[in-house]
Order: C-alpha cells, then structure tokens, then sequence
C-alpha cells in the first residue's frame, strides 16, 4: 500500500536540517519527489524535521536493522549521511555521501552536497577536507550559493597562507552585489598578506566606500576600512591611513581600534593635540577592550610629547590602577574557569534541550569571564568544543536513562518467568484435557455416520432427539403388539400405532433433505472450528515450549547490553572531563594572554612614569 | 622615525587583529565579528577530541538502537504488535491540535500536538503515536482530531475503523486528508500489512 502524498524530500532537506541554508533558499536540484511507501521512514522524518537528529538517527538506524526501510534503502542511506552530518559526526555523514555521490543523484544535488560538506569541515577546521570537498562542485551552483561557495574556498586557502590561490580565485571575479563585495574584501586580505599594498588598497576602498544601508554590508564596510588603514600605518603611510579610518563608523564594533589608529596616525606626523582627541574618547570607553587598554598608554604618551607632564604623569598612574584592577578581575575569572564554572554557566544557559550540530551559544551568560571571552567564546573551535562538551553530557543522561530502563527489563523479565511458572500446571491441565486429534477423529466418525445414513436413505437417522425416542417408542409397542395373540381387542391399539409410526415417519422424511443439508453446514463449520483449534493449540504448545528459551534470549541480550552501557558511560565521562579541561585550557590560555598584555602594558607605564619623574626630578636639579 | 615608545610595539597586537579578518556572512552571523580572526586550522587536541567525541557518538547511536529495537521487541511482542501512526495529507494549511484514540471503546492514547510537531507532519513525517499490543480477533478502533485549518476554522473529525488483528504486527494509519472534500479535513484510515 502507499500513500498518494508526495513528499519532497531531498537531499536539499537533508542539509536544510544543519540550518546552514536560508529557508528561501530556492529549492533546485532536488531529488524527484518521494512517495512515502514505509511508514517508519516517514516515523523517522517526523523527528528529523523537528530538528531531533538524535532521536532520528536511533530510529532510522533501527528501522534499518528490522527491515522496514526497505522500499527506502537509498533514500534512507543518504538521509543517514544527512543527519550523522546534523548531530556533528562529520566524518562519518561525509563517508556516506562520499560512496552514495558516487552513483546517481543529480549533478546539482551532488553539488550542493559537497558545498555543504565542505562548509562543515571549514566550520569545524579541517581545511584540507574542506577544499577537497569544495573542489568537488562541478560547473557552477546556483548564483548565491556559487558566491558563498568561492568566499569559503578563498578563506580556506588564506587559512593555509596560500595567497596567490586565493587571489587567483577571487581576482576578477563579480557575483551577486553584496557577494562581490564580501569577496573584494576577502581579496583585499589575501593582497595585503601578499604584501601587495596598491592592489589590496584598490579592493578595499571599493569596499571601504560602499553606499549601504544594510547592517551587515555596514560591518564588512568597517572592516575593510580598518584593514586598509592599518596596512597604511604598517606601512609607515599615516597620512594615507588617517581619512580611511576615519570612515569607520563611530559606534561600530571596530570604533575603538579605528579611533587608536587615528591618533596613531596623527601622532606619527606629530600631531599630538590632534592625537588626543580619538584617544581621549577611547580613554573613557570600556576597558575591556585591547584598544581602549591601549588607550591608557596613548593619552599619556601624546600629554608628554606636549610637554604635559603633570597630566601624564597623572593618566600614567592611571593606567597603573586600572591595569592592576583589570588584572586582578582576570585573575578571578581564570579562578572561576579552572572551578569549572565557566563551563557549567554556559551549559546551564541553555536548557532548550536541543543538542543539533548548530547549535549556537547566542547569547553570553552574564558572568564576568564570559565578557573577557567573548571573542572566543564566539569563535568556531571554542563553539564546536562547546556543542561536543554538551553532546557527551546528554548522551551521558541517555545512557542513564537507558540504564533505569533496562533494570525495569530485567525485573520484567523475572516477573514472566514467575508468572510463566505459576501458569505453567494450569495450562499444562487444560492443555491436557484438549485432544485435537481425539476431536478430530470424533468428527471423521460424524461424517461417516452421516455418510452411511445418506446411502441407506435413513431419514430416521437425521431425526431430532425427540423423533427418535418417539420412534423406538413405537417401534416396541409394535414389537409388543407384535407378540399378542391376534385379538381383535387389540386392533384399534394396532391403527393408532400404525397411524403414529405414518405421522412420524411422514414428518421425518419430509424434513430429510434439509436435514442432510444442515447437517453437512454444520460439519463444515466445524472444521473451521477445528483447524481454529489446531492452531491455537499449536500456537499456545509452541508459546509453551518457546517461552524460556525466548524469556532467556531478553535476558541474555539485556545482561550483553548493560557493560555496554557502563563502559560507554565511564568513556562518555572521561571525554567530557577531558572535553571541559580542554576549553578551560583554551580560555584560561586566553586570559592569560591577556593578563601578560595588561602586565606589558603595566610595565611601560611604569617605565614611562619613572622616565617623567627622572626628566621632573633633573629638571629641578638644574640651575 | 620614533613611533612614540615602548607602548608601540604592543599596538602591533591590535594591528595585527585588524589585518587578520576575513569574512563571510557565516562567520559576521556570529556575535564577535569584529576582530576575530578567519577560523584558524584547528588544533591537534581540538581534532583528536572531536574525533573521539564523534566515535563515541556513532557508539552510543548503535547502542541506542539496540536499546530501542530491546524494548520494542520485549515490550510489544510482533505477535500482539499493533501500531497507530499519525500523518497528514492536506493540499492547503492545517495544523493538527491533539489525536485521541480508542482501542475497543477504552481510551489508550491522547497526544497534544506542539506547533513544531504539527509543522513536521505537515512537512511530511509520519507519528507513531500509539503502539500496544492487542489479541488476534476482531477490533474497534475510533480516533478523533482537533485542528485548525485556513481561516482560523477549528476542525473536530472522528473516524471508526473495525479491523481483524492477525498473528503478525498491525499497522494502522491514521492520515488527515483534505482530498476526500476539498479543503474539509477528514480522516482516512489506512490498513498496512
């Protein structure tokens, strides 16, 4: 049987699931339509389109192993690829895709698939796979999706310093508007690392000057002026840099390092009041900050280039301060992460139960150390490490749960073996007083009876209970009249017998057809009754002989299946330790970076204190 | 020429942060566009650790499996299986609101439809809503839905199917259709073998 309904699904839908393409995302290139002809493959697209990738692949793979997939197998190979690949076992949905892309599907399906491959493995860092993947789109995709696909393939290739491939990729390149202009700025990077400062200058302002209103295009717009102004003040070309940085906008994320490379671009030719000003902006910004920390050394700096003294010396002990403060706030945080707090913030800051290969933290817990992590907390490894720490610890509570559950298999196996045991003299009775055969063979000797009687023509035979006994009552008066003298007395006792024997036997012929008829309806009906006997007594004797070796084989699969789960569990355990330990390390690797750049800074103010105070104190000193 | 001090040098860190962006609009969907560097080529212990997790991952999915093909098969023997699944067929929207279902005239399963379930049937999955066991013979089964369809309009169907339960697995679909009477939501019942 199957049902009318069509259902799209594709392997597009089995992507769409990583949440890696927008939902307009024009749906091309899919596979023909699909009739769902196995109601557990629908059973399975019911989680996976409630992105429970988990719960999808439990079921599919059990599907699978009991054979109700079967008018499915491609299909259901493909969105196992699909769903390994939505619950971050990258490795083992690029395996599948890679043997099942192999045969038929569609060149544009094939296409997207590796597009999508290859984003996971960038996403996920392994670059090298990424590229092969990427390499693997053959012709061009749809417009929107070719521009991500070459952005990606450009980034991959910066990722491995391999400016000239990136370049030759991008160079000349035009796609969709905003597209061309995330590609322009890619471009612009990978000339600037190439060392090829005109060229990169040439993409940048194009990007740099960009008529928007589109947020994004405004970001990337900021970006791309505050790469080419540093590549000026890198290259000692402050003058250049200056009204380039002066386009970022003032409240953007990248306002702070654009307000210090203006006054580093001022301060270069000199201009130190002028300096002053974005520094003195950022003076009064958050700390926090790389730039503004920076900030705390440049006003300073800038008041003793003009001979202010008094001022710097007083921002420098400032700076001191704040630097001391800052490092100290650092030092509770790194406290808080090697306590493991960090970690438990961030998994008990998301309780929707969802545990897909894109989740993402969206928003930071408010907790101290979150703030001085944020970049890293945003960035790619630190977020996959994350969603692997919060996978190993719901699969931790699966397997829990998986334990409770098989205990109450076993006490459910015990309690039928019990009960199979009461059971057992009762039925073992009533299996005894049931003889199939025996019953059987009554009905063999009903048939042949019937069978006798229809060859001699005994309708008497077929008469009912009654019948008979009123015949044999006749038959002995006759046999009793019979025997008396032949008495004239007797002869109106002789007519009434004859006339009862006439009435009786008239009655029982004239039914006899019907009777034959009837019978025959009955001896049928209860062959049906039989075989139904047969049946079921086969059914509750096989039931009988089959239940301990059955009871036993649950057992032994539940008593198999427990070290499973315990070694597993204590496995899960370990790697979410070692997972945890990890991204601690990570973060407190960061802070600490950052506490060795506040403690540089710390020092050069001292150092630049002292240097005010040693000029003051000569000073003085002279006559 | 003096760059102004000591400080200078340590600008070079927000500088080369400034030069180390690329972009995409995967990455600018993220919070910490700004300054974050193109996703660096992960780790050595970041990648044996994500292969780990990914081995123990496809482990613990065989083991699920298992675990889930144990309890079915201990639970809902194949001889008394009989199994109700939910799904729709419906040309224009429909969202499903709850199932009720009777099994001879005894109330056995009732399920309140979320707005994400709904939405995945009507993308096409197919709820296994009820699975029990039952003895061979003659049954009775009665189903209800609620829903809304176009407009708001709230839609209440019922259906009742009578069915013979063999020895082997019953499978029963319930499937909401507007095809019977054009945008009228009705239920088909489906036998499968």
């Amino acid at each position: 049987m199957s049902l009318r309904r069509a259902i799209r699904l594709t392997l597009l839908a089995g992507l769409l699931a990583c949440g890696v393409v927008a939902a307009k995302e024009p749906k091309t290139g899919t596979l023909s339509p699909t009739v769902i002809r196995d109601l557990y493959y629908g059973d399975v697209l019911f989680y996976f389109y409630q992105d429970d990738y988990f719960n999808a692949l439990t079921r599919l793979r059990a599907a699978q192993a009991k054979h109700r997939v079967a008018h499915h197998a491609d299909e259901a190979e493909l969105l196992l690829g699909g769903l390994y690949l939505s619950y971050g076992q990258h490795l083992e949905g690029g395996a599948i895709f890679e043997r099942l892309l192999k045969a038929d599907a569609p060149q544009s399906v094939r296409n997207r698939a590796w597009f999508y491959l290859g984003k996971v493995w960038y996403q996920r860092g392994y670059s090298v796979q990424a590229e092969n993947a990427l390499r693997k789109v053959e012709g061009e995709l749809p417009p929107r999706l070719e521009a991500e696909k070459r952005n990606l393939l450009a980034q991959v290739l910066i990722q491995q310093s391999r400016y000239d491939d990136a370049i030759a990729l991008l160079n000349g390149w035009r796609g969709p508007p905003d597209w061309t202009a995330f590609a322009q700025f890619n471009l612009g990077v990978a000339l600037v690392r190439k060392g090829r400062l005109s060229d990169a200058a040439a993409m940048l302002n194009a990007v740099g000057n960009l008529d928007t209103a589109d947020e994004e295009l405004l970001a990337l717009r900021d970006k791309a002026n505050l790469a080419l102004g540093y590549a000026y003040l890198q290259a000692e070309q402050p003058e250049s840099a200056k009204p380039i940085l002066q386009r970022v906008r003032l409240q953007g994320p990248q306002s702070n390092k654009a307000l210090l490379g203006v006054g580093w671009a001022e301060s270069s030719e000199e201009r130190y009041r002028d300096a002053l000003v974005p520094w003195m902006e950022l003076h009064g910004r958050n700390l926090l900050d790389a730039a503004v920390q920076e900030s705390y050394l440049a006003v300073p700096f800038a008041f003793a280039k003009l001979n202010a003294n008094s001022q710097a010396a007083e921002y420098y002990t400032t700076a001191i301060r704040s630097y001391s403060e800052e490092a100290a706030r650092i030092d509770e945080s790194i406290a808080a992460i090697k306590g493991g707090r960090l970690l438990d913030t961030l998994a008990t800051h998301d309780r929707d139960g969802r545990y897909g290969w894109f989740w993402q933290l969206e928003n930071l817990p408010n907790a101290p150390e979150s703030r001085y992590l944020y970049h890293l907390l945003a960035g790619h490894e630190f977020q996959e490490g994350l969603k692997s720490y919060r996978d190993l610890g719901f699969m931790q509570r699966n397997l829990e749960e998986w334990d409770r559950s098989l205990e109450a298999f076993g006490d459910m196996i015990d309690t039928r073996r019990t009960a199979y045991d009461e059971r057992l003299p009762k039925i073992d009775a009533s299996l005894a007083r049931q003889d199939p055969e025996a019953l059987a063979q009554t009905r063999v000797e009903l048939e042949s009876r019937l069978n006798a009687a229809e060859r001699a023509g005994d309708f008497t035979a077929l008469g009912t209970a009654r019948e008979q006994e009123m015949w044999a009552t006749i038959q002995a008066l006759e046999d009793a009249l019979a025997a008396q003298p032949d008495d004239a007395s007797l002869n109106p006792m002789r007519d009434k017998v004859r006339l009862l024997r006439g009435v009786l036997y008239w009655q029982m012929n004239e039914g006899y057809k019907a009777r034959i008829w009837t019978t025959r309806r009955s001896l049928k009906e209860l062959d049906v009754a039989l075989k139904q006997m047969e049946k079921r007594w086969l059914l509750v004797q096989q039931a009988r002989r089959n239940f301990p070796s059955d009871t036993d084989a649950f057992a032994v699969r539940v008593a198999a299946l427990r070290p499973r789960i315990e070694a597993l569990g204590t496995r899960l355990a370990a790697a979410g330790r070692a997972q945890g330990e990890y991204l601690a390390s990570v973060a407190v690797g960061e802070l600490e970076t950052q506490k060795e750049r506040l403690a540089s800074y710390q020092l050069q103010a001292r150092f630049a204190l002292a240097t005010i105070y040693d000029r003051a104190a000569n000073t003085e000193g002279k006559p | 020429m003096n760059r102004g001090g000591a400080w200078v040098t340590a600008l070079s860190a927000v500088l080369i942060a400034a030069l180390g962006v690329t972009t995409s609009r995967a990455q600018d969907a993220e919070p910490a566009a700004a300054g974050s560097a193109e996703p660096a080529q992960a780790s050595g212990e970041f990648q044996s650790l994500d292969q780990e997790v990914q081995a123990l991952k496809k482990e613990v999915v065989e083991l699920n499996k298992d675990l889930f093909v144990l309890e079915e098969e201990l639970l809902f023997p194949a001889n008394t299986q009989v199994a109700v699944f939910v799904s729709l067929d419906v040309g224009s929207f429909f969202a499903v609101d709850s199932v009720t279902l009777k099994l001879d005239d005894k109330e056995v399963a009732n399920y309140l439809y979320t707005a994400r379930e709904s939405e995945a049937l009507l993308r096409g999955g197919v709820h296994r809503m009820y699975l029990g066991n039952l003895k061979v013979g003659e049954h009775e089964l009665v189903a209800f839905f609620t829903g809304k369809g176009p407009h708001e309009r709230d839609y209440k169907r019922g259906a009742t199917l009578n069915f013979e339960k063999g020895i082997g697995a019953k499978y029963l679909e319930l499937q909401i259709s507007d095809r019977v009477r054009k945008q009228q939501p009705e239920f088909v019942v489906k036998e499968w073998e």
